[in-house]
């Protein structure tokens, strides 16, 4: 299983029932990487693979920044997806 | 040095008592404290909403406030940020610096808070009668960022 967190607005145009995805299912479309799993998204979500275009997006995996996104994901991951931050 | 990220409430005053309770190495004592306004220019603001990421946002705060701790000799430092629902009126973030002289711990927590502003995970929703939207960093934000790292070389 793999574990999708969607912050801020991302939080807002994600469905739910996408928190969590089974890896084979991921694994039979192709996805390996962090960047597959991107496409996977936006083909699948297009509101939120366009929200997520439009604005610059890091990604967490396993609450380490993921500078990589040919990183490979893993059974058991959790994927964050940050919009930019507003604190303070 | 203190982090907190809670949901409910809080009182800067008795943050603060408790921080610098019994301490007595310190010259100097700098706060800041950050609340949610009624209005944002001119449209009205209802309530304010801020998300986190639980166990990122504090580790990723606390690497900041290390950072600032270290770069200006802070003796501790003190940050409490509000998530959730805020109202208008409440404190959102308080940022409280101790160290020998006056000037290490006023530019402690004006660095501090410029980081907050554009690094810490934390994301902040608007809602009035107008409707909703999520406030993301100005430029003057990033302008302050920038500079308040270019004083790090």
């Amino acid at each position: 299983m793999i574990h999708l967190v969607f912050l801020g607005k991302f939080g807002d145009v994600a469905p739910a029932g996408l928190g969590e995805i089974a890896l084979p299912a991921l694994t039979e479309a192709g996805v390996r990487t962090l960047a597959d799993l991107n496409h996977w998204l936006a083909a699948r979500e297009p509101l939120l693979g366009r929200t997520m275009a439009a604005t610059r997006t890091r990604m967490i995996v396993n609450q380490c920044v993921a500078h990589d996104l040919s990183q490979a994901i893993a059974d058991g991951d959790e994927i964050a997806f940050l919009p930019p931050m507003s604190g303070g | 040095m203190q982090i907190r990220i809670t949901a409910d409430a809080f009182d800067s005053q008795a943050e603060i008592a408790a921080f610098t309770a019994g301490r007595q190495d310190a010259g100097a004592l700098v706060s800041f404290t950050g609340t949610c306004r009624a209005k944002t220019g001119d449209v009205a603001v209802e309530e304010l909403r801020i998300d986190h990421y639980p166990g990122f946002s504090e580790k990723e705060i606390g690497r900041l406030a290390q950072e600032t701790a270290a770069r200006f000799a802070c003796l501790d430092l003190l940050v409490v940020h509000r998530v959730g629902v805020i109202r208008p009126g409440e404190a959102i973030v308080l940022v409280a610096a101790l160290s020998i002289h006056r000037a290490d711990a006023f530019k402690a927590v004006e660095t501090l808070m410029d980081y907050l502003k554009t690094d810490a995970p934390l994301w902040k929703k608007e809602s009035g009668p107008q409707g909703a939207r999520w406030i993301e960093p100005r430029a003057e934000d990033h302008a302050r960022r920038a500079k308040a790292e270019e004083g790090q070389k």
